[in-house]
């Protein structure tokens, strides 16, 4: 089974939450972990607000957390329960594993701390080198990919998103003028949207909408 | 065997639609229930007057047919104000619970057709009862509207709403309906000037004729027609996936009824005037034929782009017609054959030989609204060419309004009755409504909209599409490099807006009666 498609990596990591309360200084229990982390998921912002939009080459990204599951087989009513509830990271990106990873870890430090802290093991995380090791370790190996997209670089499908939608508003504004018109304004529309500078003008990672 | 149904317990307009047997007027109106049993011994008094779906003669017949109809629905609420058990009424779908006012972001109902600007009498949420007058004039209207009106002075308790829109700036107690006429005659016009209604859908034990399904019916991988199964459009029968649609307990309610979607649509008849003018100087052919490639039927007779895709091809049929017509008139039978099967094909078509959309635009009004078989993009991916839409099927029962007690424009009162039944109001009328009228990724269209009724707002990109011919004789199937470039509508504004209305439960006589004798017993 691979989770590499071409360019494309499909990454799901299962990492364990610390079963029980966060302890306050006296060290007397406060909200349990998998609450704190429930919240943090809930108010990252979607879209362009997501810190995953400042994460070089993400596709797709989604956090939520696995509370349990069971298996159950024939008429024997076997349960098998998780012994902790899970952290489940899903990712789509453009490249390699590692630099996509440093890129997260180097970009958005603070709010991967903020989630991660409540996981087992992450207390010793402290560099990308390390986020790295420990997201390899939570790794699962599957083919979980995003339908909406190629393996081309993220800012090389953006621009291809924008060219597109600026072209079909090219074409509108064309109907009845003369062939030469067309082609001067043509012009006009290759030195505005700019075919080779990837950057800019673009949609902007996260863009989930159309903007006049 | 084939199915029959009860058609003496099934509400009349459902199986067959009145406006085809000589009914081309109509009056709605609606009541609150303020006091249950009042109500119930009113609708107990109405029963002898409601008509039911028994098979007329199409000739008129008045020692079968009646002057006028009587009909009634009722919304959720209303049933609840009937106290019917709570039990029954947990069994109803969530889209007839919730109303239409709450699922006005599913039906595209936003902007100007959002429900503040609807009537006044949906702007409280009173309307319990719908009632219905369907008469062959306006005195057999009248005639009939009066007996009610009689009948509901004798039971206080209900309140007959005000609140509609009418001519001349009035608020009126009813909404009255009319066939458009020309020279006296009633036709199947609306006021954009398109002939409407054309291709409603036929299923088992409707008693409909058999002549009348091809087209109409649910299209076989062998190019014949069957009936649509009972079950998409009454209660209580199996539908197409062989399952009993969703509906309350006891069976007994919700037999043989079913569920009509009420939508007064009012037509902007001046912006789409100017529209169509404006447009057509760019566009390569005649106004009738920009507006055809914006509904997929000309407007003058209904027939489809199918069988005449030019101004030069209409021009052809047009001639065949009026031979044929003469022909037979003067009693040549074999032109009565041909004329016959030249006007079965208004309705059995499909777009196999068009794929491209040259002749019927893909994104035309009748092209999204009964897909027909052209979502099946690859031969044979389903098990029938139509299995896409034989589940999204619209029984359309309405009729215009307006347009004659006043000079007709945007501010003015005229427009559509738009009423569908179905036994389904989420996997049908709100399927597509959303995904069909106000959407387009099943065509590959992106976000593009229906050109009449999709809700549009002027934007560069609200368009439409319509598709160039291809060189020579467009046999489709082959992909020939088009001749010419596509022609743009653009900026196309709101031609329809929502002006009101509400889902409706219609039951069956024998639920009628027992929702009338609180004898309702899911238990």
């Amino acid at each position: 089974m691979s989770n590499t498609s071409g360019n494309a990596y499909a990454l799901t990591t299962l990492c364990p939450i610390i079963n029980g309360a966060i302890l306050d200084a006296q060290g007397n229990e406060t909200e349990a972990h998998d609450k704190v982390v429930r919240r943090l998921l809930q108010d990252i912002p979607l879209n362009e607000g997501s810190f995953f939009a400042a994460v070089d080459n993400t596709y797709f990204a989604r956090l939520f957390i696995l509370n349990d599951v069971f298996f159950q087989q024939g008429n024997e009513f076997e349960q098998d329960h998780l012994k902790s509830k899970y952290l489940c990271f899903n990712s789509n990106f453009h490249g390699d594993l590692k630099p996509y990873l440093e890129g997260m870890w180097n970009n958005c430090e603070a709010e991967v701390r903020e989630i991660w802290q409540h996981c087992v093991g992450f207390s010793r995380v402290d560099s990308a080198h390390e986020f790295v090791r420990y997201i390899k370790a939570c790794q699962l190996k599957t083919t979980l990919f995003f339908n909406g997209s190629n393996d081309e670089s993220l800012a090389k499908q953006l621009k291809a998103l924008y060219v597109k939608q600026m072209f079909s508003e090219f074409v509108l504004t064309q109907q009845g003028k003369s062939a030469s018109e067309t082609k001067q304004n043509f012009k006009y529309f290759l030195q505005r949207v700019q075919l080779n500078d990837l950057q800019s003008p673009s949609w902007k990672p996260g863009q989930s909408e159309l903007k006049p | 065997m084939s199915k029959t149904l009860d058609l003496y317990d099934i509400q009349g307009n459902i199986c067959k639609g009145y406006g085809r047997y000589g009914f081309p007027k109509a009056r709605y109106f609606f009541v609150n229930f303020n006091e249950v049993s009042a109500s119930r011994n009113f609708l107990l008094a109405l029963i002898e007057k409601i008509t039911t779906a028994e098979v007329w003669p199409v000739k008129n017949d008045s020692s079968v047919k009646p002057n006028s109809t009587t009909n009634i629905g009722f919304t959720y609420a209303g049933l609840a104000a009937l106290k019917l058990p709570e039990r029954s009424l947990k069994g109803f779908p969530v889209d007839f619970t919730m109303g239409m006012k709450a699922r006005a972001h599913i039906l595209g109902d936003t902007g100007s057709n959002s429900p503040e600007h609807w009537d006044s009498i949906w702007q409280d949420d009173k309307v319990h009862a719908w009632l219905s007058i369907n008469g062959r004039d306006d005195d057999e209207i009248s005639q009939r509207y009066s007996e009610i009106k009689a009948l509901l002075s004798d039971y206080p308790g209900i309140e007959l709403l005000s609140g509609h829109r009418g001519p001349n700036d009035s608020i009126l107690e009813y909404q009255d309906a009319s066939a458009v006429f020309e020279n006296g005659q009633a036709t199947g016009k609306e006021h954009f000037g398109f002939t409407d209604g054309i291709g409603n859908p036929y299923f088992e034990g409707s008693g409909a004729h058999r002549s009348r399904l091809p087209g109409r019916g649910k299209l076989m991988r062998d190019g014949t027609w069957q009936p649509l199964a009972a079950g998409e459009f009454v209660l209580g029968h199996p539908d197409e996936a062989r399952e009993y649609p969703p509906a309350p307990e006891p069976k007994l309610l919700s037999r043989n009824g079913t569920f009509m979607v009420y939508r007064k649509l009012h037509e902007n008849v001046d912006t789409f005037a100017h529209y169509l003018d404006t447009h057509v100087k760019g566009f390569d052919g005649s106004k009738d034929l920009l507006m055809a490639k914006m509904s997929g039927r000309w407007p003058d007779n209904g027939a489809p782009l199918t069988l005449a895709a030019t101004d030069d091809e209409k021009i052809v049929l047009d001639a065949r017609m009026a031979d044929l017509i003469q022909r037979t008139n003067d009693g040549e039978e074999c032109a009565k054959g041909q004329l016959k099967q030249l006007r079965s094909q208004w309705i059995d078509f499909d777009y196999d030989n068009d794929k491209s959309g040259s002749k019927c635009p893909i994104g035309a009004h009748i092209r999204r609204t009964n897909t027909r078989g052209s979502l099946e993009h690859e031969k044979g991916a389903f098990d029938r060419p139509g299995a896409l839409v034989d589940r999204r099927r619209l029984m359309r029962r309405g009729l215009p309004y307006g347009g004659i007690d006043e000079a007709m424009s945007d501010s003015g009162e005229q427009g559509i009755i738009f009423m569908s039944i179905g036994a389904s109001i989420e996997r049908q009328f709100e399927f597509v409504q959303q995904q069909w009228v106000n959407y387009s990724n099943d065509f590959k269209l992106g976000n593009d909209k229906d050109p009449l009724i999709g809700n549009h707002d002027g934007n560069l990109l609200d368009k439409h599409i319509i598709q160039a011919a291809q060189h020579g004789q467009p046999s489709e199937g082959q992909h020939g490099q088009p001749s010419k470039p596509p022609f743009f509508c653009t900026e196309m504004p709101r031609f329809v807006e929502t002006r009101g209305g509400d889902y409706f439960f219609i039951p069956s006589i024998t639920a009628l009666r027992m929702i009338a004798e609180d004898m309702i017993d899911p238990s």
